[in-house]
């Protein structure tokens, strides 16, 4: 009888594993978690210090986009119930965003439910849902951060955001509508990560816009959370809200002025990111005699590495 | 059941579980090496077969990042976003296009580390199936990526270098790969990974920033479709390469970029031009 038992026990126990052998699947995933720090290594001056006011090189947008983003005043965010509002998600993996990364775990089936991605300006954490559930009603509540679900196509991890609150594109005032909609494709490789983000907005978009991110692995950064406090950084009157009326912000051709970039490609457009494009460019563009401004790339000109400090003591 | 019996029973079932599970961890349906008695494997596919993602086609640069460093020639000096140092400093602030024109060294600008920034179409084919070449439109340089045990040929530095490439699959990534550096099977999802060396030295960007004969240049060449766009951009497909400079003469670190690419339906767009050391 004993012998009966164990052997059933035995049997019952190989058929569990003959099991486990056929059917566990070998997960086409990879592990996103971590410390990530964001390289700058491109698009420098525009993530770091912030845009010029009228640049608007290499963003396919339309001529309302253009009207909204020229009225548009820097001080605007100075406005103290503006101040602590996070970037807008088609924009805020473009900015400044040293990243920590963590799975929050289905302590039934072991399974991520969600990727969580914190870190971003106004530290809105960037939720993907992956638990396979729907995104709301159109109707249904609009924030910074979008409402995103995920899906895993072999070890890319692709994502659809909705629901974002209408926002910027550009740190300088290119607008993004509430119709506005986010593909991600976040890859790794060994200890780079890559987030590939394409903004499709029928509003003020005239096709998609993509743009791809990198940050590097690094386990000593500790991104901690830092609660924004509003405080009177410039004078206004009770209910001024800084703008531009058409036609009279003082700053539109400044990027002509400090680069020579034609006006008309300053403006932005489709046309504009295609390497026809150049031929354009070729007759009207001379290069400015000597740089002037944020020259000096991540490298102070003492020849230290204080990036940000360099390049801002840089200015003309 | 006494003591005895049941221990040794649960001791049985834990060790057969245990197998299983392990088994299971480890990649399920592959017979183990050597077996005996077992068949003689197949011969692995080629590089060409065995492509986990397809990138064969006409491919253009949608230049939406560093649009004012690349679309144009910046000016001398602006050195912006790229971890240069001193040494890289000094030899950027003596660029002069003349002298390049004059020595015949029109292409510096066009090197393996520097190409896939030019605004430029490329063309991807295979020349063989071991080695994926591309073409590209701007400065009509070409690449070639050379699969599996491939030894570069004695001779000097080319702007384009020596290129040693592998599909990475997920399993392939887990250390399960071919010596002929392809996936054990056909996979479904994957990227190419290319490693060139042997440059010669040129610019990273038109205004004469350096990289120099020590560069080594990784790529990760990452396909997606796209089934969230609508209207007509539904299943566009891209192609972002992520790109790491490593150079030791003239960076602090290395320097870490993506390039877009969007599927063309044809070459009706192409347009070669040679290279040019002001434009």
């Amino acid at each position: 009888m004993r012998n009966q038992i164990s052997r059933v026990l035995v049997a019952g126990a190989m058929l569990v594993s003959i099991g486990l052998w056929s059917s566990a699947p070998l997960r086409a995933e990879i592990d996103l978690s971590g410390e990530w720090v964001d390289k700058y290594h491109e698009d420098w001056p525009e993530r770091e210090p912030g845009p010029d006011i009228d640049d608007y090189t290499a963003l396919p947008i339309n001529a309302a986009a253009r009207i909204k983003a020229d009225s548009w005043e820097a001080s605007v965010q100075t406005l103290p119930e503006r101040q602590c509002i996070a970037h807008p998600f088609p924009y805020s993996l473009r900015g400044p965003a040293n990243m920590k990364i963590w799975a929050e775990i289905d302590p039934v089936s072991g399974r991520p439910l969600a990727w969580k991605m914190y870190g971003t300006f106004g530290r809105a954490t960037h939720t993907v849902w992956m638990d396979g559930r729907p995104h709301p009603s159109k109707y249904a509540l609009h924030t910074f951060e979008g409402f995103t679900t995920g899906v895993w196509e072999g070890d890319m991890l692709t994502t659809y955001t909705t629901h974002i609150k209408m926002g910027y594109l550009r740190r300088n005032g290119v607008p993004t509508s509430d119709q506005t909609t986010v593909t991600e494709h976040w890859v790794r490789h060994g200890d780079v990560l890559t987030a590939i983000v394409i903004v499709e907005d029928p509003v003020y978009l005239t096709e998609p816009y993509i743009r791809s991110s990198n940050w590097v692995m690094e386990p000593h950064q500790m991104i901690l959370s830092s609660p924004c406090e509003p405080i009177s950084e410039v004078s206004h009157k009770p209910g001024v809200v800084p703008h531009y009326l058409p036609g009279t912000n003082p700053f539109v051709n400044e990027l002509t002025k400090l680069y020579n970039i034609p006006v008309e490609a300053a403006r932005g457009g489709a046309e504009t990111m295609y390497p026809e494009y150049r031929k354009k460019l070729k007759d009207k563009y001379v290069a400015p005699a000597k740089c002037e401004r944020y020259c000096c790339g991540w490298e102070g000109l003492d020849g230290t590495r204080a990036a940000t400090l360099g390049c801002i003591t840089n200015f003309p | 059941m006494s003591d005895a019996v049941s221990r040794r029973g649960l001791l049985t079932v834990s060790a057969v579980l245990w197998i299983g599970l392990t088994g299971s961890m480890y990649g399920q349906g592959q017979s183990a090496p050597g077996q005996a008695g077992a068949a003689p494997a197949p011969p692995p596919p080629t590089p060409e077969k065995a492509a986990p993602i397809d990138i064969t086609g006409y491919w253009v640069s949608v230049v939406t990042e560093d649009w004012r460093w690349r679309m144009v020639t910046p000016a001398k000096g602006d050195y912006a976003s790229i971890p240069i140092n001193v040494a890289a400093k000094k030899f950027a602030d003596a660029w002069d296009p003349a002298k390049d024109e004059a020595a015949g060294e029109q292409c510096r600008s066009y090197g393996a580390p520097a190409i896939m920034r030019v605004p430029e179409r490329i063309h991807i084919t295979w020349q063989d199936e071991h080695t994926l070449k591309v073409e590209t439109d701007a400065g009509k340089q070409i690449r070639l990526f050379h699969f599996g045990d491939w030894k570069a040929p004695a001779g000097p530095a080319t702007w384009q270098g020596d290129s040693v490439a592998q599909w990475e699959s997920p399993r392939t990534r887990r250390g399960d790969t071919t010596s002929a550096g392809v996936p054990p099977a056909k996979a479904v999802f994957g990227d190419l990974k290319v490693v060139t060396t042997h440059l010669r030295p040129g610019y990273l960007r038109k205004n004469g920033v350096p990289y120099s004969d020590k560069t080594t240049l990784t790529e990760y060449w990452d396909l997606s479709t796209e089934h969230y766009l609508t209207g007509s951009h539904e299943n566009e497909q891209w192609l972002v390469i992520t790109t790491v400079v490593n150079d030791p003469t003239y960076l602090m670190e290395d320097w870490i970029t993506s390039l877009n690419f969007k599927k063309e339906p044809d070459g009706s767009k192409w347009d070669p031009q040679p290279c040019s050391a002001r434009w």
